[in-house]
């Protein structure tokens, strides 16, 4: 009795490969496809059509203006700028705060470890932007927040240093506040993963060689959580750098992340080619230190 | 008498209402191998914790080198400890982990402390893989590591926590003697913790054998084994066969005892706690029974049936079932052939004979 020779192809090893293809076959069709539909937008024309581009025909087939622009004018390069500072300042202080939260967690008893879970977790049930609207409440000019920090101000300072109130809606401050308060989730969650895997026994032998509980910290604990530091920066930057939302709610227009920027050519601009090209130079950005960090990462793994 | 060099004193543990450790009292001699034995749970290994300031006592105290141990830090004591698990630094290299103990010490230079790493590299033989990381090198090398860096130091005195655990059989005999070999080289006092009676045997100057807590008998390891003062440490030291016996009488002689097991009177060296008419046990171990086709002239002797008998090369185990029990004998394979290297075989009637010193009386 001879099977179908199909029948016998996925006994053999059809599920594998289904299994295998079919998120490979998703990630082609939504991320791989649109990204080229970008890459070749970028390099077209833009023209008064619709869709408002144009590659071939009258223009030349790969127009390097859009792309020339992103390096010369003073726009992109400072959106850029502002962008990479306010998600680097915004890992950095998530790193701060996220990181003795982390550790806090591995020592905890275990029932008390599953409810601060769930609380570092808990944010997310609530809709992203009611959070941030929430902030906007906070950092509004007769909140009572506000209020709090402008009584304490006053009190502080001398009294021609007095204001009326903080000023922190539209500005950067509240940006880099709003996106270390949305981003710290993801930063705690991949330390608490490295840190929970260190063998306390570890930490026990270095004690027991001399050193003191901060110098642990330093020589053992510290080290053995890079790639927990690594991943978590890199979860918090990368989506920080991109931020649309938060800039556009509670930041400062004059100084605008580059999601704005791009939010603004496609939309009121207009300009698809212009728009692409900026967000493959973002792309390009957010990948090469990815990339670099995964080719150390696999010769570190490499010599292992 | 002066004081020792490691006096444990009336030291209590608990854990809540658990009693990890009950009133040891325990004198170590500078430059001994002192193994501490016993099962898991038995609280070796809180005691062991407590030297190394990790836990410290509910009651009494410690004194190492005449100093009082209590509340001073882990990072404070002269003392260094070889974890079951060895607890390598895995993000250093080999020489980086010896190295680490000695940046808390200032008053090295920095070539005296690669003079000392290089010494330790040397001691362990491991000079050649100083640049590897943990990962990188064989369990036993690991071992080795971990020895060098809790000996770069020169602690006053050296914890293992069963360091051949995790080694297998061939390593474990060679690593015994090389730990006795740097022993004796560096004359830094070893506290061996372990679960295994063998390595505590070879490695150990004297053993305390431990239950529940407690320590039952401490003595050298022929002490331990010969004379055991418990039944506790007669059944945790190697095999035995005990029986429950009566007192008959007492003379310079011996002691005649009523064991119904091995149906009648038998004699065994005096016992000065025993007296006529009381309970006690009798343990022989198998080895010290003999086993012959004949009946024996004079001396212990009784005749039972050949059940069971295992052939292990040099020696064979035989249960033998006697009257009221069933025994186990170790009898060394002298001859050499194929059916004749064995005393007796399956279902023959044989005669187990031992001498009266050969049995060990205990009381409690």
């Amino acid at each position: 009795m001879d099977k179908h020779p199909l029948r016998r192809w996925f006994d053999l090893k059809g599920w594998r490969a289904l299994l295998i293809g079919v998120p490979y076959l998703w990630l082609i069709l939504f991320f791989l496809l649109p990204f080229l539909i970008v890459v070749v937008m970028s390099v077209a024309t833009n023209t008064p059509t619709a869709p408002p581009f144009s590659i071939g025909g009258e223009h030349p087939w790969v127009n390097l203006g859009p792309f020339s622009r992103v390096f010369t004018d003073s726009l992109y390069l400072r959106a850029f700028m502002t962008s990479v500072l306010n998600a680097a300042l915004t890992a950095m202080l998530c790193l701060l705060i996220g990181y003795p939260m982390a550790l806090a967690l591995t020592r905890v008893s275990r029932g008390w470890r599953t409810i601060l879970l769930m609380l570092v977790i808990l944010p997310f049930w609530t809709s992203f932007l009611l959070r941030v609207y929430a902030w906007m409440g906070l950092m509004g000019k007769n909140s009572w927040f506000n209020g709090l920090l402008t009584d304490s101000w006053n009190f502080l300072v001398p009294l021609d240093w007095a204001v009326k109130s903080v000023p922190l809606m539209n500005t950067n401050f509240a940006v880099v506040l709003v996106m270390v308060y949305t981003y710290l989730p993801f930063m705690i969650l991949p330390l608490y993963a490295s840190l929970e895997r260190l063998d306390p026994t570890l930490d026990e032998a270095a004690m027991d060689l001399g050193s003191r509980p901060h110098q642990v910290f330093w020589d053992v604990t510290l080290p053995q959580s890079i790639p927990g530091i690594v991943a978590g920066g890199m979860l918090v930057f990368i989506p920080a750098a991109g931020e649309l939302v938060i800039p556009t709610l509670v930041g400062n227009a004059s100084q605008p992340m580059i999601g704005k920027i791009i939010q603004d050519e496609f939309g009121q601009a207009r300009d698809w080619p212009m728009a692409s090209a900026v967000a493959v130079a973002l792309l390009v950005l957010m990948v090469i230190p990815t990339m670099l960090y995964s080719h150390y990462q696999a010769r570190a793994e490499g010599s292992k | 008498m002066s004081e020792p060099f490691l006096r444990i004193d009336r030291v209590s543990k608990h854990f809540g209402t658990f009693q990890a450790v009950q009133d040891v009292t325990l004198d170590i001699a500078k430059g001994e191998i002192f193994g501490l034995l016993g099962g898991s749970g038995c609280g070796k290994t809180t005691l062991l914790r407590m030297l190394a300031g990790f836990e410290e006592p509910t009651a009494g105290r410690i004194f190492l080198d005449g100093r009082d141990m209590a509340g001073v830090p882990p990072w404070e004591r002269p003392v260094h400890m070889m974890f079951q698990s060895y607890a390598l630094f895995p993000h250093m290299t080999v020489e980086k982990n010896i190295a680490y103990g000695l940046k808390h010490e200032r008053a090295l230079t920095r070539t005296q402390r690669a003079d000392r790493v290089a010494e330790m590299l040397d001691l362990v033989q491991l000079t050649a893989f100083a640049g590897r990381k943990p990962h990188q090198i064989s369990g036993g090398q690991r071992q080795r590591v971990a020895l060098a860096r809790a000996l770069a130091r020169q602690p006053k005195l050296l914890l293992l926590d069963e360091p051949l655990a995790a080694l297998d059989k061939k390593l474990r005999e060679h690593t015994q003697f090389e730990l006795m070999s740097i022993q004796e080289r560096t004359g830094v006092t070893f506290i061996v913790v372990t679960h295994d009676q063998e390595e505590a045997m070879t490695l150990s100057d004297r053993i305390a054998v431990m239950d529940r807590g407690q320590v039952m008998q401490v003595g050298t390891p022929t002490e331990i084994y010969e004379f055991p003062a418990s039944r506790f440490v007669a059944g945790f030291i190697g095999s035995v066969n005990s029986f429950d016996a009566t007192v008959l009488s007492r003379s310079a002689d011996g002691l005649r005892l009523d064991v119904p097991a091995l149906g009648g009177e038998v004699t065994a060296r005096d016992v000065p706690a025993a007296v006529p008419g009381q309970g006690v046990t009798l343990a022989i171990r198998p080895e010290k029974l003999r086993i012959t086709k004949d009946r024996p002239e004079g001396g212990n002797a009784v005749a039972g049936q050949v059940k069971d008998l295992a052939y292990f090369g040099k020696d064979s185990l035989y249960r033998i079932a006697l009257p009221g029990a069933l025994v186990q004998a170790h009898a060394v394979n002298a001859r050499r052939g194929d059916e004749g290297a064995r005393v007796a075989d399956w279902d023959d009637t044989v005669w187990v004979a031992f001498d009266p010193s050969a049995a060990i009386v205990l009381v409690d």
